[in-house]
């Protein structure tokens, strides 16, 4: 009986301490955050899970199609508060940058794009100076 | 007998750690595509395009709200019945048919016309709860929005959250062709009432996006091909496949320009430099009302 409590302790502890499970990114709840500051008259569309799992991922892409005369807005919440540490970039199907939330050395909570192209767009999200790894952003939509 | 508990213990406490880092390098299907850092060398993706393109397939709300603001009256009998529900009885039509009732039930919100939304409602729980998925949606919480009055924007927006959380509990249990089913079921009424309501009222607006859709058909055929052996995709896919044929008629041509952007209240605002052409004719619209149609009769039924 003793030996079944030891046992458990030690997976209990081992659970509790290894660093992976410490690390876990409750995206979730940022998405919850990003999605109350989408802007007035924004749909909420879509939400993305941003996950760096504790650094070893560096860079996290969707495709998405975007419509020609839709405003588009994505909206960025990280652990490390606000959209700190947190960069959602845009690229156009060339792959060419079209906006970056990182702007003048800050980092911007959201930005929103004006389409006059439908086509396929690439959406990444990096980190920069990030403690945590982890956030979520949410794209909304306004004709 | 003691080296021996002490060796099931350090064995066991072994096993549970392994466990706990192998889990922690599961690549998790539902979540985003990992992108290796560009080095100059190709991208390397460590899980299936199908991933990709499910992700990218956009919301059918975003057809409704269109619809809804090139002045359309809402009309109750261009959507599917939702008594209809008991005639979908295999995995394939509830999916698809999951998909069609979710755009019925975004476009009755849309509408405010809250009594539909919850006739609707009960079928999109009815068709979950078939597919095993039920416990994911969130009935007693969108009904009670759905309910009271002044909530739209928050029934709305739960409501694609919902139909998201779905999406995404079926891409990590390996469910894949259910979710693509129901996608595609959203995405073919989204399609099918913006070909009604341009019948009705012609509308270059909604000719256009009739027109552009080539994308996304192109994106959904892309997917639903890989499950081309399993039961009743293959109808489908053939079906979707003559409506391509149509759209390869139509030209949508890219002019590529210099985005401007500036800052506005803390929020970055850009304006694309590009340019579509949809050339998209009287006769390429009115073939694909005629197929799509058809197509979504077959699904209905």
């Amino acid at each position: 009986m003793r030996n079944l409590f030891a046992l458990f302790v030690i997976g209990v502890m081992a659970l509790f301490f290894s660093p992976e499970a410490n690390a876990q990114c409750n995206a979730e709840l940022y998405v919850t955050k990003s999605m109350k500051s989408l802007s007035q008259g924004y749909q909420f569309s879509k939400s993305y899970r941003i996950d760096g799992r504790n650094g070893t991922r560096k860079k996290i892409e969707y495709t998405c199609v975007f419509a020609k005369d839709t405003s588009y807005q994505i909206t960025l919440t990280g652990k490390d508060g606000g959209a700190k540490g947190l960069i959602g970039t845009l690229y156009d199907s060339r792959r060419e940058k079209i906006v970056s939330s990182y702007y003048n050395n800050k980092f911007m909570s959201s930005w929103t794009y004006k389409c006059t192209a439908t086509g396929i767009y690439y959406l990444s999200f990096t980190f920069k100076d990030s403690k945590s790894y982890c956030g979520a952003a949410v794209l909304g939509f306004k004709r | 007998m003691m080296r021996n508990v002490y060796l099931g213990i350090f064995t066991a406490a072994a096993t549970i750690f392994g466990s706990v880092k192998a889990l922690a390098n599961v690549p998790n299907s539902g979540e985003a595509k990992p992108v290796k850092e560009n080095t100059g060398k190709p991208y390397q993706q460590d899980v299936l395009p199908v991933e990709e393109v499910l992700q990218s397939i956009p919301s059918p709300l975003e057809i409704s709200v269109l619809i809804k603001e090139v002045g359309t009256v809402y009309n109750k009998a261009d959507l599917n019945d939702p008594n209809s529900v008991s005639r979908y009885n295999t995995a394939f039509q509830k999916a698809l048919n999951l998909g069609i009732y979710g755009t019925d039930l975004g476009y009755a919100n849309i509408y405010g016309k809250n009594q539909d939304a919850i006739s609707y409602l009960n079928s999109v729980k009815k068709l979950a709860d078939g597919l095993g998925i039920g416990a994911f949606f969130e009935y007693n919480e969108i009904k009670q929005l759905a309910e009271s009055s002044g909530k739209l924007d928050e029934l709305i927006r739960k409501t694609t959250y919902n139909f998201e959380k779905i999406n995404e509990h079926l891409r990590e249990r390996k469910r894949e062709d259910i979710s693509i089913l129901c996608l595609t079921g959203g995405w073919i009424e989204a399609v099918y009432l913006t070909t009604l309501v341009n019948q009705r009222v012609e509308n270059d607006v909604l000719k256009e996006k009739i027109g552009d859709q080539k994308i996304v058909l192109e994106q959904l055929l892309l997917v639903l091909d890989i499950y081309k052996s399993k039961p009743g995709f293959g109808d489908l896919i053939r079906d979707l496949t003559y409506l391509q044929e149509i759209y390869d008629q139509i030209e949508v041509e890219r002019i590529y320009g210099k985005p401007s952007m500036k800052e506005v209240d803390g929020v970055l605002v850009v304006v694309s430099g590009e340019k579509t052409i949809v050339k998209v004719t009287e006769a390429d619209v009115q073939k694909i009302t005629v197929l799509l149609k058809s197509i979504r009769d077959k699904i209905v039924k």
